[in-house]
């Protein structure tokens, strides 16, 4: 799997803490190295019709947070905290939403558009966040979810648009049963 | 289990009948089968009352009869032949999500739904290969697939007047011409916004259907609904928390139990205003008794799963409920598991049999319940008569019969941020919603049941509506014995286990029983089975394409020939995180299959090549 981006071991949790108790650090980036909301609005959801190329600078958009440590931590806690994983799991590995540790992305796997079906919500029950969450704390759910190892990297986004990524061989009889459903029960 | 010692009683009885029913097949299409056997071979002594008494072949509603008996009177098809069924036509309906639904039969076309979109297909049993008549397209909104906690699924239609009558996942109930396919009323009846989707089947009595929520991890608020066969018209609607008023509990309601008994229960067993997002919602069945005008049901978990943010007993969640069918005002109620802390909902169904015990035939309900005990209630009362485990569990270490309470072992208890291993039953419990059988010929139950526990860490969760409020963090693992399912047959009158099956993989597909005392039922791996309703030998096997998690139905041919019909599709709950070490879980599907003695079928046969015009050409 040549295009992930390469899994980090998750630093352990050791206190859920709140929106405003993850802020101190001194790791994370300021706030006004966050993506400008006119390039975030750049990326399209489908393929342009009519023009042969997404603009470059819309889909290689970079999260700041990205393997920041301390973001992740904080974008763990709010995966918790806002019922993230009722919806896809504990082990982020998909419930009553997809999977998110996989390199299958229905809505695109690039940090921008991650960003993107956070902030705008999904047709299919993802709810938009864009409301309740400030763009600083959504670019740190994403950095969670990139640190699973699943998401395309910013450099191979054209690859990923076109699906020019490799397959999996899944032998049935090597495999466990599907997706993880750790607790899904009525 | 003591199996042997009842197939040497039973044998020359079960001889003479195949004697008799295998003479008589030759001619017979629904004659009833001899009488007297019932009287001398029934473990338990039980009678069913199956009204509305519908026409022995056909398959009216989920349950086919109002007792939730599942029993076909049927038995072209006995224990002598029934290894003989091939496969005599097959459907695919086009769509992947869980089938729970049990086809049904009305004269001579065959209807069955789809999970999300919640297709309805009439199928023309007059044809060879049963074409399509028409295809009924709903078009619910696909927001409600990820709002629907286990898969995008149905469990099916129920038909009155002339009508078919289900429920959406987007929270509509509609009534379809089931001779034109055309809509006939359409009635919204929650707000997808909160994260309430519908999946159960409604039951119909006279001019009313039943209905009811699905939510109880997204902390809905939980109520059934009555509403006017014709119109749609909402006639009555009954929360399961909250207050005396809007929980329909007035005058007439009378629990066995002292501990039930007080106002506005519904919000005093609750920490301050928690009630609103209690769930308590009914995605379970619906049963009706005739004679005391009572409908039975149960209500889901208390919401959020974590116990620690809701001390209290948590009324009127996980609850079996007795009502008048007419006004919906509660006769009774019944808390299967107090302060639920492992998402034990009561909504499993509830069998009504009359049953002989300690001398005294008593009117009853059977109710396997997810916490793994089996109960038999006095269903007028609500007096718990038999409270018996059936599967492996260990968070309860006995059942108090003078509360009507299950003792709980403190060590099982979850506290937040502290990992729990090895409860049992898990999440799922000891059986989920996957309906039992019951046949008056033996007087046994029959139930698909599972062998799992769960290890959990409790995350307190915050209310944001349209998310999951839910705060349980789990995975499921085998129990002892390392099997993940069990069919089993099951006497209600003294609690214990007569037979049992163990599978591989869960066993979470509805039982049907048969006249010819056969059981049917299917595996999550795809397997489904025929058994001998006595001995629990099992006497054919076939595996389908897909697991089998659907209801088994029985049926008569427009050519008076016996068939047996079954989903395949898993999806749903079967999908279960199993030991690292289980191979063969089936990928998903979406095939009806249909079965009879050596595959025959209107108008096939070797070289058969029917005409391009024949759908709408009569045999």
């Amino acid at each position: 799997m040549k295009l992930r981006t390469s899994a980090r071991p998750l630093i352990p949790l050791a206190l859920l803490c709140l929106l405003s108790a993850c802020e101190g650090g001194s790791t994370p980036p300021p706030a006004n190295n966050l993506p400008a909301p006119d390039e975030v609005a750049a990326v399209p959801l489908g393929q342009p019709a009519g023009i042969t190329d997404t603009p470059v600078s819309a889909l290689s958009t970079a999260n700041p947070y990205a393997d920041n440590p301390q973001a992740i931590t904080a974008g763990k806690a709010l995966y918790i905290k806002m019922n993230c994983a009722g919806c896809h799991a504990y082990t982020a590995k998909g419930n009553m939403g997809p999977d998110l540790t996989d390199t299958y992305w229905r809505y695109g796997g690039l940090p921008i558009q991650i960003y993107k079906s956070i902030h705008d919500g999904r047709p299919q029950g993802m709810p938009a966040w864009g409301a309740a969450l400030p763009p600083r704390e959504i670019w740190k759910l994403v950095a969670y979810i990139q640190s699973f190892g699943g998401t395309m990297p910013v450099s191979d986004y054209r690859h990923a648009r076109e699906g020019d990524v490799p397959g999996e061989q899944v032998a049935p009889e090597a495999s466990t049963p599907p997706p993880s459903r750790p607790h899904e029960i009525q | 289990m003591g199996s042997g010692a009842l197939k040497n009683r039973w044998m020359p009885g079960v001889a003479a009948w195949l004697f008799v029913l295998s003479a008589e097949c030759a001619v017979q299409a629904a004659a009833p089968p001899p009488a007297a056997a019932t009287a001398t071979t029934s473990l338990s002594g039980a009678t069913i009352n199956f009204a509305p008494n519908d026409p022995a072949g056909e398959w009216h509603s989920q349950a086919r009869d109002y007792a939730n008996s599942r029993y076909s009177p049927l038995h072209q098809i006995d224990t002598g032949n029934v290894g003989k069924l091939r496969v005599a036509w097959t459907f695919s309906d086009g769509t992947l999500h869980g089938h729970e639904a049990a086809p049904l039969v009305i004269g001579d076309t065959m209807y069955v739904v789809t999970p999300f979109p919640d297709m309805l297909y009439a199928l023309d049993l007059t044809q060879p290969g049963a074409s399509i008549k028409w295809t009924f397209k709903p078009n619910p909104s696909p927001a409600a697939i990820g709002k629907a906690c286990c898969d995008a699924v149905t469990r099916g239609v129920a038909y009155a007047n002339g009508k078919l009558i289900y429920n959406l996942l987007d929270d509509h109930t509609v009534a379809v011409d089931a001779k034109t396919g055309k809509e006939v009323w359409r009635t919204r009846m929650d707000d997808l916004k909160t994260g309430a989707t519908m999946t159960m089947a409604p039951l119909v009595v006279g001019n009313k259907v039943f209905v009811g929520n699905s939510g109880g991890e997204m902390g809905v608020q939980g109520w059934i609904a009555a509403l006017d066969v014709d119109t749609g018209k909402e006639l009555w609607r009954a929360y399961s928390t909250g207050s005396d008023q809007r929980d329909l509990i007035g005058a007439d309601f009378k629990p066995f139990y002292g501990w039930m008994k007080g106002k506005d229960l519904g919000i005093s067993t609750w920490p301050a205003g928690m009630w609103k997002h209690g769930a308590g919602s009914v995605w379970g069945w619906i049963s009706y008794d005739p004679d005391s005008n009572l409908i039975y049901y149960g209500t889901s978990n208390p919401s959020p799963r974590v116990p620690a943010q809701r001390p209290g007993y948590n009324l009127w969640a996980s609850t079996i409920f007795a009502r008048d069918a007419d006004t919906g005002m509660a006769r009774w109620a019944y808390q299967t598991t107090p302060h639920d802390q492992w998402d034990y909902d009561a909504v499993n169904e509830d069998l009504l049999m009359d049953l002989p015990i300690h001398g005294q035939v008593r009117k009853v309900l059977v109710h396997f319940d997810r916490n793994a005990y089996a109960y038999t209630i006095d269903r007028l009362t609500g007096e718990v008569l038999v409270a018996a485990p059936f599967a492996y569990l260990n968070w309860s270490t006995g059942f108090d019969m003078k509360t009507g309470q299950p003792i709980v072992n403190p060590d099982k208890e979850p506290k937040p941020g502290i990992k729990l291993d090895n409860v049992c039953p898990p999440d799922i419990g000891g059986k989920d919603w996957q309906p039992a059988a019951a046949s008056p010929r033996t007087g046994l139950v029959y139930a698909g049941i599972f062998n799992i526990c769960m290890d959990l860490t409790d995350h307190p969760a915050g209310y944001i509506p349209s998310t999951p409020y839910d705060g349980m963090e789990m995975l499921r693992h085998p129990a002892p014995g390392g099997n993940l399912g069990e069919f089993m047959a099951w006497n209600p009158a003294t609690g214990k286990k007569v037979w049992a099956i163990k599978e591989k993989f869960m066993t979470m597909s509805g039982a049907l029983v048969t006249a010819g005392d056969v059981v049917f039922y299917g595996t999550a791996d795809g397997w489904f089975r025929a058994v001998d309703a006595r001995s629990g030998k099992v006497l054919w096997s076939q595996k389908l394409g897909s697991g089998v998690i659907g209801q088994p139905i029985s049926y008569l041919g427009p050519d008076h020939r016996q068939y047996i019909a079954i989903y395949s599709g898993i999806g749903g709950v079967a999908t279960v995180r199993a030991d690292k070490s289980l191979k063969g879980f089936p990928a998903g599907g979406g095939t009806l299959y249909v079965f009879s003695i050596d595959g025959d079928a209107v108008g096939m046969g070797a070289g058969v090549m029917p005409a391009a015009s024949s759908s709408s050409a009569k045999p």
